[in-house]
């Protein structure tokens, strides 16, 4: 190639060329070739192509312009090198390479320089040079060390010395290597245990200077020291830090003597950091510190610490400041910002929790008992009864924030403040009895209180809480009572309550909702049966111009109350029949049962001041038309004449004669009824109002009735439990004992005991639903 | 509670007002009658034969299809009742009352 080039200039003639560029480097072939008789432009053309010059050049020199041909011949003898070549060209590195150590001007042009180590490269004297240059830099570096072994530095301007040093010796080494570059690029190359003549300088500087114990110690020493007090606060020459941290690592020693101890060194700091501050400070201003130190390590790994630190250093800061401190964190502080809202310190908590092994399952569980005892305090204090359903909405939605804001939402939490309130909303039965009481009062208030689609919100949020009661058939059984109540009093918003049953319907099915549909179906089929009774009335002329209104309701849709016999005055009664009879006329094979205990009237009352309407129980009506006839009456006269029970008269007579509207007076007075008393019409009654309502006394919805709905309850689990499990058969024919209790489990929305499911099962197999197969009794069959 | 239960109670039937007093002679009149009945099935026995679940209630079957409105009760001619499909169940195989092992005629079915 080289040759070639050459040629063709000499070929075509044109062997001018730029006349600076001849003069420098015909100075180079000087050196090299001194016996050469050549042009200065052909030795300027042959020079840097260097390899074949032994050969091309004294040819192309023995032709000059005149001929054209080319022809190519060896040496007569071979080109010889000066004698003393090597020592002469070394002299002249050597003294390079001491003016560069000492900083001090290079006498010969660094062309010239690179030239004559390209040269003795190619004449073979490449191992001298390297170990010439090696011994050169080894007496430098070696002497270098004198500095740094005496006392009187104090630590920073040891570690300023180091960085000096440091840096000179870099910018030495990287000029020396520009010099050297051809030794480099071919001898260093092909001898892959040689070092490269940067490597070698790092060596040398590795062996001289920082591997003498009390220089390396000094200068870690000095290093972590700066790093504390920067720790503490004080601003410190960050480039330095840089600067020195990046030569350990380039001398590839950082991590063992540098890495080691600074890790060491960071435990220990913050570990008792870590444990003073847990004393002193409160949770929230000691998060902020822990993401205040995490933050200056990450900046202090930017700045000047080897990436390969951020790993252990990170993880020390977040193990000595929160995991150690984990439980401590939550039980010290963060029931209190769950109580004070704090979202802000809650999404930090997170955060830093997120970041150590085993914190968000701390916090998770922390959480999770937090959820738990708040939800019990709400839920099992029976004076809070009114307020409980509020509350748990109000602290529902409190949670369902702090989760979305602070916690990422995180599935976990999610499923723990789902369990947590599963479990506390459990801890009383009662709780299913507040619920529906408040669902009532709601609906009941329907769009007084709330726009429409704030209490469809309102009952979504409702439905929450729903869901996580176990027993919710224990929920149906005291919604159908007050549902009931309100029917019977017409009081319920209907909208407002069949969106209610159509979440219910969603939420649980149409088994569980079937009977409470069917009340609203009664209801409606009242409303019918009414308009149809009030016409047969103008078609028969009835007596007497009672406006009489009937509620049918089914039997087994709704809540039972035991039958009671009364007494009633005749025009009643014969009402009573007109009605029952048109009834049964339009339904075969019904009996009717007359509820006197949920009827109620409005009656006209005449007193001397004035006529007034009474709206007051059935119960209520009877005792006071006795009164029609005379002005006095004992109480065992009206048991006798009503056929009331007698606490339920008891309670009907004061509620007349004791409570707020007295509309008749109970002699001698008092507060409770007693045997004997007697009670006389009030004629000088007097209330701003023109309709009054007595209220009835209620027996604080007595244990009495709580138990009969529990039992009721209990009456339809039995029923439930027996459908799911012919449903199950059904589907599947045959079965295992454990299978077909699984599935049970899945089914059945109220807590059941496996050996209940066992007597139901039984008692299926007795009633001939299902069999035990003949060969496996822990195999059922299903029967058709 | 009670006081619940009067507030709840005060809002009930404000709505209609009727100022009439034609008998002065009685102290109380009645004038509007509001009255409840539960209806059920005229049977004599109130539980099924056939599936022994109350005729009330829907037998086990259609509850656990969902069918409680259709699940009637029917009449034989003995005056014995049974859920309908339970009976027409047992017809196939046998056509005498489960109870009274008379040959089954049908009396009323129930609506």
């Amino acid at each position: 190639m080289a040759t070639n080039h050459s040629r063709k200039r000499k070929g075509s003639g044109n062997n001018h060329r730029p006349s600076k560029k001849c003069a420098v480097e015909k100075e180079d072939i000087v050196d090299v070739m001194t016996d050469s008789e050549r042009k200065p432009n052909f030795s300027s053309l042959s020079g840097p192509n260097g390899v074949n010059r032994n050969h091309a050049s004294p040819l192309v020199a023995n032709k000059p312009v005149s001929t054209r041909k080319l022809i190519i011949k060896n040496f007569k003898d071979k080109p010889k090198l000066p004698e003393n070549y090597q020592q002469q060209t070394w002299d002249k590195l050597k003294e390079a390479v001491i003016a560069i150590h000492k900083s001090t001007s290079i006498k010969s042009s660094l062309e010239e320089l690179y030239q004559a180590v390209e040269n003795m490269c190619s004449h073979k004297m490449a191992p001298l040079l390297y170990e010439q240059l090696r011994v050169l830099c080894d007496e430098h570096v070696k002497s270098n060390v004198s500095q740094f072994l005496a006392d009187s530095v104090n630590s920073p301007l040891y570690l300023k010395q180091m960085n000096t040093c440091w840096q000179a010796h870099c910018q030495q080494m990287i000029m020396i290597r520009s010099i050297f570059l051809f030794l480099d690029r071919t001898y260093v190359l092909q001898n892959s245990s040689m070092p490269s003549i940067w490597d070698m300088g790092l060596e040398l500087f590795r062996v001289h200077i920082i591997s003498n114990r009390s220089v390396q110690n000094r200068t870690v020493v000095g290093l972590l020291l700066l790093i504390e007090s920067e720790r503490n606060g004080e601003a410190v020459d960050r480039s330095l830090l840089k600067s020195l941290l990046r030569m350990l690592s380039d001398l590839q020693i950082y991590h063992e003597v540098f890495e080691v101890q600074f890790l060491e060194a960071t435990n220990q700091l913050y570990r008792t950091e870590g444990q003073q501050l847990m004393q002193e400070r409160d949770v929230p201003e000691y998060l902020m510190h822990v993401d205040k130190r995490l933050n200056e390590e990450t900046e202090r790994l930017l700045h000047y610490l080897d990436q390969s630190t951020k790993k252990a250093l990170i993880t020390c800061v977040e193990h000595q400041l929160l995991g150690d401190h984990l439980s401590s964190i939550l039980q010290k502080g963060f029931d209190n910002l769950m109580e004070a809202n704090r979202t802000s310190d809650l999404t930090l908590m997170y955060q830093l929790f997120s970041r150590v092994k085993n914190g968000l399952h701390e916090l998770c569980a922390g959480f999770s008992s937090y959820v738990k005892k708040r939800g019990r305090a709400i839920v099992i204090n029976p004076e809070k009864d009114k307020t409980m359903v509020q509350e748990l909405l109000d602290f529902k939605e409190k949670l369902d924030t702090i989760v979305s804001d602070c916690f990422q939402n995180n599935e976990k939490f999610i499923l723990a403040l789902k369990d947590s309130f599963e479990y506390f909303i459990n801890q009383r039965l009662n709780n299913s009895r507040a619920l529906a009481k408040f669902v009532d009062s709601k609906l009941r208030a329907g769009n007084k209180e709330a726009t429409e689609e704030e209490l469809e919100r309102l009952l979504d949020k409702i439905m929450v809480i729903f869901r996580f009661i176990h027993g919710k058939d224990v929920f149906e059984a005291f919604y159908k009572r007050i549902l009931q109540r309100d029917f019977c009093r017409k009081s319920a918003s209907v909208d407002a309550e069949k969106s209610m049953l159509s979440k219910l319907k969603q939420e649980c099915g149409g088994g569980f909702t079937s009977k409470l549909e069917g009340m609203f179906k009664d209801m409606e089929l009242s409303r019918d049966i009414n308009i149809a009774f009030k016409q047969h009335l103008q078609n028969i002329s009835s007596p007497d111009n009672i406006d009489l209104t009937v509620n049918i309701l089914t039997m087994g849709y709704w809540p039972t109350y035991v039958p009671v016999e009364v007494h009633m005055p005749p025009e009643m009664v014969s009402y009573q029949e007109i009605f029952k009879k048109f009834y049964l006329a339009k339904h075969s094979g019904r009996k009717l049962q007359w509820q006197p205990t949920l009827g109620h009237c409005v009656l006209k009352a005449s007193f001397s001041a004035g006529a007034k309407e009474l709206q007051v129980s059935l119960f209520q009506t009877l005792t006071l038309l006795l009164f029609n006839g005379t002005e006095e009456l004992a109480l065992e006269d009206i048991a006798h004449q009503t056929g009331i029970e007698d606490t339920e008269l008891r309670r009907t007579l004061q509620s007349l004669a004791c409570g707020k509207a007295r509309v008749i007076q109970k002699v001698p007075r008092g507060k409770d009824v007693e045997d004997g008393d007697k009670f006389v019409f009030n004629n000088e009654f007097k209330n701003k109002y023109f309709r009054i309502k007595i209220n009835q006394i209620q027996m604080k919805e007595t244990a009495e009735e709580q138990i009969s709905t529990q039992e009721r309850v209990f009456q339809d689990r039995q029923y439930q439990i027996d459908a799911a499990i012919v449903r199950i058969m059904k589907t599947r024919k045959t079965l295992s004992h454990t299978l077909l209790v699984s599935e049970l489990y899945e089914q059945l929305k109220f807590p059941v005991k496996p050996g209940d499911l066992k007597k139901r099962i039984e008692s299926l197999i007795d009633r001939d639903y299902m069999e035990r197969d003949k060969d496996n009794s822990n195999m059922y069959k299903y029967v058709a | 509670m009670a006081d619940d239960e009067k507030r709840e109670q005060m809002e009930v039937g404000s709505g209609d007002v009727d100022i009439n007093d034609k008998k002065p002679d009685k102290m109380f009149g009645l004038k509007k009658w509001n009255l409840v009945a539960m209806w059920s099935w005229d049977v004599e026995c109130d539980t099924c034969a056939i599936c022994r679940v109350q005729v009330m209630d829907t037998c086990l079957r259609c509850q656990a299809e969902n069918k409680q409105q259709e699940c009637v009760v029917v009449w034989g001619e003995c005056n014995h009742s049974f859920h309908n499909c339970c009976m027409s169940l047992w017809l196939k195989q046998n056509n005498r009352c489960p109870l009274c092992q008379q040959e089954w005629a049908l009396q009323t079915t129930g609506k």
